[in-house]
């Protein structure tokens, strides 16, 4: 009876408006969409596409204007489950600085499990364990205004981690961040869905840090215009410049490349397959000196 | 002669507090008319130190600036009129706007440079024009504007000061690539209509290989490197050994040239790269 | 300038002091607050700093730290002195000009005043170095819990949340003053010179970016809040539970023993 559902998120027929005194938007129109449990999945889309929109509907903080979201089967409407939703989602946004609470760095992240009203001892060991998740574990009782933009972001993934939820959902973690706090937050997110099978929903516009997901989703103008494997997606350059996406420089040197007429495969990834790529497309004489 | 001439310059902050880090160590550099200098390093390298010192907002604890031969803090009196001749735009300027239109925000610096009148407005309207803020937006609240409007404007108040010299920290941190197309394209066409200076923050070895004539990579405070784009990618290992790294298509130049393949190694940027591949295909290798 | 303020700035230490129950330092602090201002003559003043000394001592805190927030109360100081140079009303006149006059009882009571308010910021240093501030508004809210019984159960806890939520940001906004204060000077302004009005005036590209920013980071945070599932103090735990322990009742004791030397001091000389 008690069967588990393989979706941990249903979006079904979502639309979503905002509306002042003057204006009516719309900024997701009639999307449906599923998380499958485990999985990791990249949401690329560019500023005002409506991606954060539905990030926010992912976790019950916006209600959809019509159509429904269930979250491990729970409708995001029915207000005595909100707490419910939320915690089985967990959300970490943009600013971190504007997420952290507390002083010290093991107080924020003890913050939701006490929210939840879990016993001192429990939050204790999750607390530990969220931390060591996030490999921030030494600086349980530092001061979070001393840490690095990526070490900020990671404690506001600790602190999602500490309740236990059954999805992350993050909405641009890595847009104000440098090259280095990027990495680590990539590599975070990575290793927690691959070692701890945690669902990652993961909304950037830098498509290199969808490189590693099992399913890319490509928004625009409130609507999913793309859905597939990231080699399936990336071969699109031109779509995705089209739509207003970070395209990585291997992927744009092939792109151009290909339109002068070389006969490259444009979803190369990594720096070595593009440059596979380009030696395939001069010609025998170089591919045989490959090895040496 | 230099527009701008940085001598032995080393700061460190005050105190023994836990706090202190980001100083800068004996740092010298010259900067000529014209030119584009990219600035790259870790965060807390001492990069922004470093560019506050240009414009007088932070005094070096020893060494010297010179703005057109002269020291900057040779009348510590006058340090305001050497602001307005270094411009220095910060990470995520647009949270400086505070007026109530876009007019007023731009004049701001202009007359805080001592212009009134007509030549005050004639200043913002000529920057508004260099750098496409049209006409219909002058009397708009700045906050009513999109992200990327909002850094433009941002931009504009301190380019309507027409510094010889104009610094960016990081412009386009938090754009999306349309956003960040359009502040370098306003940043190159300052420099041409002004002939300034222009110096930038970046962690985008690929855009700094676009726009930048030289570079100056610092590390843990000091200058480990300064010289043209070509000679700073040249040093590719030095650069990994401090953690930076040379443009990703100079990096597939590598892998072609480890293959055997007769590439150059001043390749840095995606134009370039395409002429060499299409010389080399259409020349039967011999370019 | 305002990097000087590290008033509510935790230093990380494992010594008796940090150790000791937030809820019983308040209390001491209150207590020995009390007992500086009791304090009347030379011996027992000096027998006060002299524990309040040790304190600091103990508290493994570089006492540089304590002397950086001296330094910025600093015009407090000389202003509450030279006010009580005026104040004293017998012994010798040692100066008079205008309707003022010093009297050797001015000049003790300066310095008692100067002595006391040094004193005063030693051990309110000595607890906010030694207790993070999470620790001090918990303090606070198990020391105002007894509220609750007369209905202001909510009030206690939002009072807390209010209080944490504070000290949390008030590095962040510093920084951003400070941020904002560069950008405006960077495009001209002046905020150093001038008249009192046209300094208050000139804070006005520094504050209104402040106001918004702030008012943004507030929306965003209560987002935050509301996705960590905060509701309110209902049904609420805490991971740290404070407890009494013998070093905390050896506090007392060495606090209580304090007060009483300064009695005893006071009676006999």
């Amino acid at each position: 009876m008690d069967e588990v559902m393989s979706n941990i998120i249903e979006v079904k027929n979502v639309t979503y408006e905002y509306t002042d005194e003057e204006n009516r938007f719309t900024a997701v129109k009639d999307l449906s969409l599923d998380i499958e449990r485990g999985s990791f999945t990249v949401i690329l889309g560019h500023n005002g596409s409506g991606k954060s929109t539905l990030a926010k509907m992912l976790n019950g903080l916006n209600k959809p204007t019509r159509g429904d979201v269930f979250v491990d089967g729970i409708n995001t409407k029915a207000e005595e489950t909100e707490i419910e939703v939320k915690r089985k989602v967990g959300m970490v946004f943009q600013n971190p600085d504007n997420q952290i609470i507390a002083s010290i760095v093991e107080e924020d992240v003890a913050f939701g499990p006490e929210n939840l009203g879990i016993p001192p001892l429990e939050i204790r060991r999750r607390v530990d364990n969220a931390l060591e998740a996030v490999d921030m574990s030494d600086f349980k009782k530092s001061t979070p205004h001393h840490l690095s933009g990526g070490q900020k972001q990671r404690i506001a993934i600790a602190g999602m981690i500490a309740m236990e939820p059954e999805c992350l959902v993050l909405d641009e973690p890595t847009a104000m961040l440098d090259p280095k706090g990027r990495a680590e937050i990539i590599s975070t997110l990575l290793r927690l869905n691959r070692e701890k099978g945690m669902t990652v929903v993961l909304i950037t516009h830098y498509m290199e840090e969808a490189e590693n997901a099992d399913r890319v989703i490509v928004m625009n103008d409130g609507e999913i215009i793309a859905d597939d494997k990231p080699k399936v997606i990336f071969s699109d350059v031109k779509m995705l410049k089209d739509v207003g996406l970070d395209v990585p420089q291997t992927a744009e040197l092939l792109y151009k490349l290909k339109s002068n007429g070389f006969k490259v495969d444009t979803h190369a990834l990594s720096i070595k397959e593009a440059a596979e790529q380009i030696i395939k497309a001069l010609g025998t004489s170089y591919t045989d000196s490959e090895e040496k | 002669m230099s527009v701008l001439e940085v001598k032995n310059l080393t700061h460190t902050y005050g105190g023994n507090t836990p706090f202190v880090n980001d100083a800068v160590k004996g740092v010298s550099f010259t900067a000529e008319k014209g030119e584009i200098i990219g600035i790259i390093g870790h965060t807390g390298s001492g990069k922004s130190t470093l560019v506050q010192h240009l414009n007088g907002l932070l005094k070096p604890t020893s060494g010297e600036i010179l703005l057109d031969g002269v020291n900057i803090w040779e009348n510590p009196k006058e340090i305001r009129k050497v602001r307005s001749k270094v411009g220095l735009v910060f990470q995520y300027p647009e949270y400086q706007l505070f007026e109530e239109t876009v007019f007023k925000d731009i004049a701001f610096g202009p007359k805080n440079m001592g212009l009134t009148g007509k030549e005050l407005e004639k200043r913002v309207v000529d920057t508004c024009n260099m750098i496409g803020v049209k006409p219909e937006y002058f009397e708009k609240s700045p906050f009513d504007l999109s992200g990327g409007e909002k850094r433009r404007v941002a931009i504009a108040g301190v380019m309507a000061m027409n510094p010889e010299v104009i610094v960016f920290d990081e412009p386009t941190a938090g754009l999306d690539p349309k956003g960040r197309e359009d502040v370098t394209e306003i940043i190159a066409n300052y420099r041409r209509c002004t002939g300034a200076t222009v110096i930038i923050i970046s962690h985008s070895m690929e855009d700094m290989a676009v726009i930048a004539d030289k570079l100056l990579v610092m590390n843990k405070g000091s200058l480990q490197m300064f010289g043209t784009v070509e000679e700073v990618f040249k040093n590719g290992d030095a650069l990994r050994e401090i953690g930076l790294n040379v443009p990703i298509v100079t990096r597939v130049f590598y892998e072609l040239k480890k293959a055997g393949v007769p590439v150059p190694d001043n390749v840095f940027t995606v134009e370039s790269a395409v002429k060499v591949l299409e010389k080399l295909r259409d020349g039967d290798g011999n370019a | 300038m305002l990097r000087d303020i590290t008033f509510g700035q935790y230093y990380e230490g494992r010594s008796v002091v940090h150790k000791t129950d937030p809820r019983v330092k308040i209390l001491l602090l209150i207590l020995i607050i009390v007992f500086i201002f009791i304090a009347e003559n030379a011996f027992s003043l000096g027998f006060a700093a002299v524990m309040i000394i040790i304190t600091a001592i103990i508290s493994r805190v570089p006492f540089g730290m304590y002397l950086k927030n001296m330094k910025a109360i600093l015009p407090v100081l000389i202003f509450t002195g030279i006010i009580n140079l005026f104040y004293g009303d017998g012994g010798k006149v040692l100066l008079s000009f205008w309707k003022l006059s010093v009297t050797t009882d001015g000049v003790y009571r300066a310095i008692f005043m100067a002595v006391r308010i040094t004193m005063l910021i030693f051990v309110s240093s000595a607890l906010t170095y030694t207790t993070t501030p999470n620790d001090l508004t918990d303090a606070i809210e198990s020391l105002l819990s007894p509220l609750k019984f007369i209905g202001l159960k909510s009030a206690v806890h939002t009072l807390a949340m209010m209080m944490t939520i504070a000290l949390r940001f008030i590095p962040t906004l510093i920084e951003e003053a400070e941020k904002i204060m560069n950008a405006q000077k960077a495009r001209g302004a002046d905020l150093e010179n001038g008249r009192l009005k046209e300094r208050v005036k000139a804070l006005i590209p520094v504050l209104i970016p402040l106001l918004i920013s702030s008012v943004r980071r507030a929306y965003e945070l209560a987002e935050a809040m509301e996705c960590r599932c905060y509701n309110g103090g209902e049904g609420r735990t805490r991971m740290k539970q404070m407890h009494m322990s013998a070093r905390d009742f050896w506090a007392l004791a060495f606090a209580i023993s304090v007060c009483g030397g300064i009695i005893t001091l006071n009676i006999f000389f």
